[in-house]
């Protein structure tokens, strides 16, 4: 089994998922919410995070997320709905509120 | 002091299974079905039937209307089980919601691909199910009833995770007995398992609703059990149709 690193920001939190695994999990290995998760299937906008380092690791956002995040203003190229990505490399991500 | 709601899924929302004690038990999972794979065609009459070249087309048919019935009836029993698993997660439920959107209508593709060899509509709608096929049901219902929703979450597991693996062959040889032309229907499902990783989706469930080591061993008994029941339902189709042609007149 195969482990990649994610780190979350502010709290530099560094969490180690199989590689794949949907970023909800996050919310089931540490106590704290690193990650406001809402209705996790990618329609609310509660999990918006800036990817810092490895936007390529959390696989390609289709068409309905970037129409979503386009209407929340998210249009820099570099965001996502956590509740959308599988961790497949290293990455680096910080919550949109907390930017 | 606590009110006296229940049954609403909160509590304690951190899983068994941490997301790589998850993966494990489901690499595990996989071992076994894989073996149950094996015992399938040492056990199963004509269990490769339809990976042959020659095809009986009653088999064929019969076949069909069955996974129509099984879809049918077995969609009312997995929406009842959504209650179930709704009372001990909303994440599984989540999950288990979004998998039966895409599966709910999957029937008409086999009822498509049944009037492609000239079975209609009504011949379908006119043929009286099997009763293995009748059992899955009930024991669907049994298990809701009385030991809750792993059960029937483990039926589509095992289900899908057979079908992703063993579905492509059997396609590809169908295209060249019954023609591609008139399996377009059991293609399309099969792209909606594979596409959309069902048996990702169903284990996603499956972790949320394990709750400790009794569970998991249930979850394997059921996958057996489940087995067991399929099985009937292929000797039943094999001494309906194959057998009952090559008896004497």
């Amino acid at each position: 089994m195969t482990f990649k690193k994610l780190t979350v920001l502010p709290t530099a939190t560094e969490i180690l998922l199989p590689a794949g695994s949907p970023l909800t999990e996050v919310e089931y290995e540490t106590p704290q919410r690193l990650i406001p998760f809402g209705c996790r299937s990618g329609s609310c906008g509660a999990c918006v995070i800036e990817v810092l380092e490895g936007f390529g690791s959390l696989g390609e956002p289709d068409d309905d997320e970037l129409d979503f995040l386009e209407d929340l203003g998210r249009t820099g190229g570099n965001h996502r709905l956590a509740c959308q990505c599988r961790l497949r490399g290293d990455a680096t991500v910080r919550v949109a509120d907390d930017i | 002091m606590p009110n006296r709601v229940h049954n609403v899924g909160y509590g304690d929302r951190t899983p068994f299974l941490n997301a790589a004690a998850s993966a494990k038990l489901r690499a595990e999972i996989d071992r076994q079905l894989d073996q149950q794979v094996v015992e399938w065609y040492a056990n199963v009459p004509e269990a490769a039937h339809l990976e042959g070249r020659n095809v009986d087309s009653e088999y064929y048919k019969r076949n069909l209307i069955e996974t129509a019935w099984r879809i049918r009836m077995l969609r009312v029993s997995e929406a009842k089980a959504l209650v179930e698993i709704a009372k001990r997660s909303p994440q599984a439920a989540q999950v288990w919601a979004n998998y039966e959107q895409e599966e709910m209508l999957h029937d008409e593709l086999f009822i498509a691909d049944l009037e492609k060899v000239g079975v209609s509509r009504e011949q379908f709608l006119a043929t009286e199910p099997y009763l293995s096929t009748k059992l899955l049901t009930g024991y669907f219902s049994y298990l809701l009833d009385h030991e809750g929703p792993l059960g029937v979450v483990a039926y589509s597991y095992l289900v899908e995770y057979v079908n992703v693996k063993l579905e492509p062959r059997k396609l590809e040889a169908l295209k060249g007995s019954v023609g591609e032309s008139n399996i377009g229907g059991q293609i399309n499902h099969s792209h909606t398992d594979i596409n959309d990783d069902h048996p990702g989706e169903v284990w996603a469930a499956v972790r949320h609703l394990l709750r400790d080591q009794d569970d998991v061993a249930a979850f394997k008994r059921y996958l057996r059990e489940h087995q067991t029941i399929l099985v009937q339902y292929f000797q039943e189709l094999h001494l309906d149709t194959i057998a009952k042609a090559e008896q004497p007149v």
